[in-house]
């Protein structure tokens, strides 16, 4: 005998995660430990072949300066290039040197829609879906079909929003949290009481999106935005699933 | 004893003028000697002997060898080369003072306390993950069985999972690399 069909609706939703590009800021006691250990260090090291080399020659100028007022000892087709010299040079070379700037153009026009904003944290999909009469932000979900799993719901889940093209890795068979909400009782009925929603994450592994068009109003946006979003309840569940 | 010493000596080989001198008239003689025949053949078999006995000597050097445990590989990071053991390489600087004595210890106290902070908050984000992800596999049991049976089935794909880390600034884009070779000098040991 069939069991009896539950009256519960289940849906697949995806948390599709952009892992951080650069590193975090150091925190005030990482920072001050950083140059403690810098400091230690440098007390227990040994000079270096290039320190040696150095010293010599400054105390060889040194002695030049005081003993004698004329160089004329060292001829002067003999060019000899010092350490510092050296150094002058390598650190002329470095300030040349400009590197991509940590916090982007979007970060300071906080353009929630793209993807280079926040690049030291974790960036979460969001789609706005229509759910009874409401338009609500949520994580992008689709009704579970029978005769699939439900990651592969997830995975439709995340095609349905961003195209077929997106490179996602997602982490196991098995849902990382649920939410569980009952319809409001006008529309419920002995078969349809409320929807369980089960939630899969997943990488995200190619880095520009720009041959997906999206099917709906979508956000990026960080695990500390997401209360700007998410209703309360949904976001409770939500947080219990996310590290940061 | 005696006359055992004896019979040996007699069966020693005598040298050939016995048989050729012509003072000797009759054949019937007893042979004192070796038969001697064709050089070349008694050359062989000696030498495959001590051939074969030379090889075996060799291969039970080479498994003595191969017993002896295999030589240990150097860590070239944890050998100190010798030349910074000299004493004209000490760094001279100030001793420190007591305050900066001080300093150093307090911010170890709180370095250590941050740290222990940090871990525990991290074990129970994963603590809650893992409650948060049991409750969902509950959750999907009472829905449907064969629906449980496939998620807690292992994902064969998963692993092994690379991703190159973050870096401090981000990647420049359309960043020509100058051109080079890169020769690789490290020292490869094989046991």
């Amino acid at each position: 005998a069939a069991a009896p069909r539950r009256p519960w609706r289940l849906f697949g939703a995806m948390c599709l995660l952009r892992l951080p590009r650069i590193t975090q800021a150091l925190e005030k006691e990482e920072e001050e430990m950083a140059a403690l250990m810098g400091q230690i260090e440098l007390e227990k090291s040994r000079y270096s072949d290039h320190e040696i080399r150095k010293l010599e020659e400054e105390e060889r100028l040194r002695r030049r300066k005081e003993s004698f007022d004329d160089d004329g000892d060292e001829a002067p087709g003999r060019t000899v290039i010092m350490a510092q010299d050296l150094e002058d040079k390598w650190e002329q070379k470095f300030l040349r040197f400009q590197a991509a700037p940590r916090i982007t153009d979007a970060d300071k026009k906080n353009d929630r829609t793209s993807l280079n904003r926040k690049l030291d944290s974790n960036l979460m999909l969001l789609v706005k879906q229509k759910i009874g009469n409401q338009e609500l932000w949520l994580l992008p979900q689709v009704e579970w079909q029978p005769g699939e799993t439900l990651r592969s719901t997830a995975e439709r889940a995340m095609a349905t929003f961003l195209g077929d093209h997106i490179q996602a890795k997602i982490l196991g068979n098995a849902p990382y949290g649920i939410y569980k909400y009952k319809f409001p009782r006008a529309i419920r009925t002995e078969d349809n009481v409320g929807a369980k929603v089960f939630f899969f994450k997943a990488f995200l592994q190619s880095s520009d999106l720009s041959q997906t068009e999206p099917k709906a109003d979508y956000l990026w946006v960080t695990k500390n935005e997401l209360g700007d979003y998410l209703k309360s309840e949904y976001l409770k569940k939500v947080n219990r699933f996310l590290l940061d | 004893t005696l006359c055992s010493c004896s019979s040996r000596s007699s069966w020693l080989p005598q040298t050939a003028p016995l048989r050729g001198s012509h003072w000797q008239s009759s054949v019937l003689t007893p042979r004192t000697s070796l038969p001697v025949r064709a050089q070349p053949k008694k050359k062989k078999k000696v030498d495959v002997r001590r051939e074969q006995a030379q090889k075996d000597r060799m291969k039970k050097k080479l498994r003595k060898l191969e017993k002896a445990a295999p030589e240990l590989i150097p860590i070239e990071d944890f050998v100190t080369p010798l030349k910074y053991s000299d004493s004209s390489r000490v760094r001279s600087l100030p001793p420190l003072s007591p305050e900066e004595t001080e300093r150093r210890v307090l911010l170890l106290k709180k370095w250590c306390l941050f740290k222990q902070k940090q871990d525990e908050a991290e074990k129970k984000a994963i603590q809650t993950l893992v409650e948060s992800q049991q409750e969902a596999l509950k959750e999907l049991r009472l829905e449907s069985e064969e629906l449980y049976q496939a998620a807690i089935l292992r994902d064969e794909g998963l692993f092994p999972f690379e991703r190159d880390g973050p870096t401090y600034t981000p990647p420049i884009p359309d960043y020509d690399p100058p051109e080079g070779k890169c020769v690789d000098i490290t020292k490869v040991y094989t046991q």
